[in-house]
């Protein structure tokens, strides 16, 4: 087959697109949930949705590994125990940026490289992704952490060029669904191949905020007892608000619970944040990260580190938009880098 | 095997936290059938002396009888919870604690001097006596309650809360208040557990359930909300509320001003 | 590799508990399904995921080393909540496995070395694992020293197999050390009586000056508590020891075991290692690398 892998859809054939797309999968898309949120939800038709958006303040990580769920209830007399079914409905996320779609790469990777959560890859199966381009805002620096392009992880991507995108095709999924919905896309021409030149430049051209990467993870090594830490540990009110809306965190927390005839229960997984307390205490009581400091330092280093040549972080710029506190980890990076005071 | 001897206890307080049980309906039957219930003096006449297996305690000591009776019911009890914040932190009744004296408030109210009654300063349970675990809460949850008497039932201890209201708010996607639109949240303190209840409404938590056990931090929020424009009068008053002495404490005492 | 949920247990049954100390009871079990018996494969110093329902899991050191009898030895402190419900459960009662897990010792890197191993309190649960893998396969190292430091005689584990090592070790192939801490310890002191060259008063650390000097090929291999490592490491690297040539079990939290759930942590942007999945065993060399191990 030599069929091209981009395409061109314009913005009014768009909702005619999603409205095809309910045969594939129920359709969730960001939508404005408050002054400064967004959220995935579920839509009808396109026009409920943002695609201007920012960002999420949740990201579309809720889809693979839900907040709070029930991993198995329990019968302690009968001596068993009966996992959740993996939820098989198939989704679409439609408007997916690449920060977001690199987040959820690098996750499935935590999730599916030693032990195959089961869970995981049955959602991740039932998924249909069509990212989105975006425009930076004054916190995004995606384009610093190099996760501004997506490369794979999705079906379909849209880059916005005006009055149409230019339709990038990313998996075989995506393929078959543009050649079952055909009528709706043409063939890229020079103009649109232009429009997408212009495009790109103006967008790359509008990042206010910057990271320098090179050299970061010596740095920190270094900075281990910097009083850097002091200075954000003491404003830091640990929260854990910076990690519960970081699409690369990964922690979790497990907890049981029993019924009242103290036969039956269940164990639940939820999310959780190395910002909290109790994230590194043991049993008599030792903390391996007793103080905000010492907590905020852990975070700051296992997002700068690397996995695989990609940063823990993709940039999105979630943690500094939606800390109560007004904690910016870039300034934080910035002054361990020295390139700020 | 007897089935456990259980007394819930009420000193000066609302009765809330009591009530709470009692509004259990759908387990209360089979709550009370596990248990020989010793003295539950909102649910039942019945009293009983003795020994107690586990014993709820609601409300602060706020009178010499009331400090009486609580050590009479810790000296009868295993294992004794303080049932809700006043028993915890003491709550609303120690707000002004730190502020005006007893003598003076007797004289505001009652324009009498002091040792007309046997009242003392609202002091939370915690200040007189050892518990083993408490349920907090102003009133307790019911869910949370009914989880903690049936970890004891199971010989563990009831789950707790060990961070703040802010998880429980961003696991349920709300909007933070603070970042959105300024307000003076408290939920960065307090203890989770009302599955963020205020912010789901829009509205700042005013720390009903008390502060997170160790809570560190309430320096930083306090500057937090300087740095927003409230006044140091407006955050004091805000944490007195529900957080007994212990604002003052983490800030060093009520200083200056 | 399965190909389930990595959270689900399977289940066993305990055969037989022994109180070792007030607080440490030895619990042996074995495993309800034949294949989940089959299947578990472990090398001495991983560990398992040990679960009672209703309270939760506890990552729990196998002790024993794979051997051809069915079943598996657990060393439990009753330490908080899930360790205390493992304490009230009686032989017969069902319990909930995940695992093995962690990397465990490399015993076939170490071929053909000296062996010194050292252990602290409860940190014997993963190195007497390791003990009997050597034992069982002695012609496949060298000279075996074991050092052991216990806080006083009740607080002592595995009582019977120590004494029978202080005593007989030589003839089975390992030299026993004995340190205790609390100085009014009778039976301990005469211990130190009946072998001044074998057992001292004092912290793990001063039987350091009992040894023979290291011999170029030897490792260590040590489990403890943490503030154990710092010490143990300064009279390792006195002796001559390489950071690759010391082996060492940590402890962190953990909820999954697995890699996923991020409590064990530990490092930097340098390098972050998760002590379930990259440990619980790290070389020194390791810990040098990553900042905040030990
Ligand atoms: C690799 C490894 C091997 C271990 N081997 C043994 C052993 O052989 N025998 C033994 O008695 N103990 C061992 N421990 C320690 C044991 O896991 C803890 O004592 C136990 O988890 C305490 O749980 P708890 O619920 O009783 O305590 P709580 O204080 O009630 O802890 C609540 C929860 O915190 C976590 N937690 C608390 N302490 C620890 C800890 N030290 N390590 C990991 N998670 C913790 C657990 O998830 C636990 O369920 C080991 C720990 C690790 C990491
Ligand atoms: S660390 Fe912050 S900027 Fe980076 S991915 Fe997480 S939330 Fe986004
Ligand atoms: S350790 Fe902290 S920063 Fe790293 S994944 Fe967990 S919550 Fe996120
Ligand atoms: S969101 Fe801000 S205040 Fe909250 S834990 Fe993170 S850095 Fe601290
Ligand atoms: S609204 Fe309040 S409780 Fe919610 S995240 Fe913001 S500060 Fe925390
Ligand atoms: S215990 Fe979950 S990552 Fe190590």
């Amino acid at each position: 087959m030599t069929e091209s892998l981009y395409k061109v859809i314009t913005k009014e054939e768009l909702s005619q697109f999603g409205y095809a797309l309910r045969e594939t999968g129920t359709i969730y898309a960001p939508v404005k949930t408050s002054k400064e949120s967004h959220s995935f939800k579920q839509v009808d038709t396109l026009t409920e949705a943002d695609l201007e958006y920012h960002r999420t303040m949740i990201p579309p990580k809720k889809f693979f590994i839900s907040p709070k769920e029930t991993i198995f209830t329990f019968n302690k007399e009968k001596e068993e125990y009966n996992e959740t079914p993996a939820v098989n409905e198939p989704l679409v996320l439609f408007g997916v940026h690449p920060c977001d779609i690199n987040a959820l790469n690098l996750l499935a990777k935590v999730y599916l490289e030693s032990f195959t959560d089961k869970y995981y890859s049955e959602r991740r199966e039932n998924t249909t992704i069509i990212g989105i381009s975006c425009t930076p805002d004054e916190y995004c620096f995606c384009k610093s952490t190099g996760t501004d392009y997506a490369r794979e992880g999705f079906e379909l991507f849209l880059h916005d060029i005006g009055d149409r995108y230019l339709v990038r095709v990313g998996s075989l999924k995506g393929y078959n669904l543009l050649q079952k919905h055909a009528s709706l896309f043409r063939e890229v021409t020079e103009e649109d191949l232009s429009l997408y030149r212009q495009a790109e430049k103006k967008r790359l051209a509008s990042f206010t905020k910057s990271l320098e990467m090179s050299g970061l993870q010596d740095m920190l090594d270094m900075s281990y007892n910097s009083p850097i830490w002091e200075e954000y540990g003491e404003k830091c009110l640990c929260c854990g608000s910076c990690n519960l809306v970081c699409p690369r965190c990964r922690c979790y927390d497990v907890q049981d619970y029993i019924d009242l005839n103290l036969n039956t229960g269940q164990r639940e997984r939820k999310w959780y944040s190395c910002m909290l307390k109790e994230h590194g205490l043991v049993a008599g009581g030792h903390n391996f990260r007793a103080t905000s400091a010492e907590r905020l330092r852990n975070r700051v280093n296992c997002k700068g580190s690397l996995k695989e040549d990609m940063t823990n972080c993709v940039g999105c710029g979630r943690c500094s938009a939606y800390c109560p506190a007004g904690i910016d980890y870039v300034e934080i990076l910035q002054k361990i880098r020295g390139d700020i005071e | 095997m007897s089935k456990p001897k259980l007394g819930i206890f009420s000193l000066t307080g609302c009765g809330g936290d009591q009530l709470q049980i009692l509004n259990m309906e759908d387990q209360l039957l089979d709550l009370v059938s596990r248990f020989d219930i010793v003295d539950f003096q909102e649910g039942s006449s019945r009293k009983v002396d003795g020994d107690i297996d586990i014993a709820f305690v609601e409300g602060t000591v706020s009178t010499e009888h009331d400090l009486k009776k609580l050590k009479e019911i810790r000296a009868r009890s295993n294992v004794l919870i303080a049932l809700g914040n006043c028993a915890i932190e003491g709550c609303i009744q120690s707000m002004r604690n730190g502020e005006t004296t007893l003598s003076e408030r007797l004289k505001d109210v009652y324009g009498v001097e002091e040792g007309f009654f046997d009242a003392k300063l609202s002091k939370p349970i915690t200040e007189y006596v050892d518990v083993e675990f408490s349920i907090p809460g102003c009133p307790v949850e019911k869910e949370e309650t009914l989880r903690g008497i049936t970890s004891l039932l199971h010989g563990d201890s009831p789950p707790y809360y060990s961070y703040p209201v802010c998880v429980e708010c961003k696991l349920n996607e709300y909007p933070c208040v603070i970042v959105e639109e300024g307000k003076p949240c408290l939920g960065p303190l307090i203890r989770a557990g009302c599955n963020a209840r205020c912010p789901s409404l829009g509205l700042d938590c005013i720390g009903c359930r008390g502060p997170v056990e160790g809570a560190e931090n309430f320096a930083a929020e306090y500057q937090m909300l300087l740095d927003k424009g409230y006044t140091k009068q407006d955050i004091m008053n805000r944490l007195r509320v529900f957080c007994g002495e212990l604002g003052d404490d983490f800030l060093g005492g009520g200083d200056d001003e | 590799m399965t190909e389930s949920n990595p959270l689900s247990p399977m289940k066993a049954r305990i055969t037989e508990i022994q109180q070792m100390t007030d607080i440490e009871k030895l619990i042996k079990l074995r495993f309800q399904n034949k294949t989940d018996a089959s299947n578990f494969k472990y090398m001495p110093g991983q560990f398992i995921k040990l679960g009672v329902m209703g309270v939760g899991e506890a990552p729990i050191s196998i002790c024993t080393s794979q051997s051809d009898e069915p079943g598996l030895e657990l060393c439990i402190r009753n330490a908080g909540r899930v360790t205390k419900a493992l304490h009230n459960l009686n032989v017969g009662n069902t319990i909930w496995i995940r695992g093995p897990y962690g990397n465990g010792f490399p015993m076939e890197a170490i071929e053909g070395k000296d062996l010194l191993l050292v252990a602290g309190g409860l940190g014997i649960a993963p190195i007497r694992g390791v003990l009997q893998y050597a034992l069982h396969h002695r012609e496949l190292f060298g000279e075996i020293s074991f050092l052991y430091g216990v806080r006083c005689y009740d607080l002592m584990l595995f009582k019977d197999e120590i004494l029978d090592y202080f005593r007989h070790g030589d003839e089975k192939g390992v030299k026993l050390y004995l340190s205790y801490e609390d100085e009014s310890d009778k039976v301990c002191y005469d211990l130190s009586c009946e072998r001044d060259d074998r057992c001292t008063q004092g912290m793990v650390t001063k039987l350091f000056s009992m040894l023979d000097s290291k011999s170029n090929n030897s490792v260590s291999l040590i489990g403890g508590p943490p503030i154990m490592y710092k010490f143990t490491v300064r009279e390792l690297e006195k002796m001559g020891f390489q950071p690759d040539e010391v082996y060492m079990t940590l402890e962190r939290r953990m909820r999954c075991g697995v890699g996923q759930c991020g409590h064990c942590i530990v490092g930097t942007g340098k390098s972050i290692k998760y002590v379930c999945k990259d440990g619980p065993v790290f070389t020194l060399w390791d810990a040098m690398n990553t900042k905040g191990m030990i």
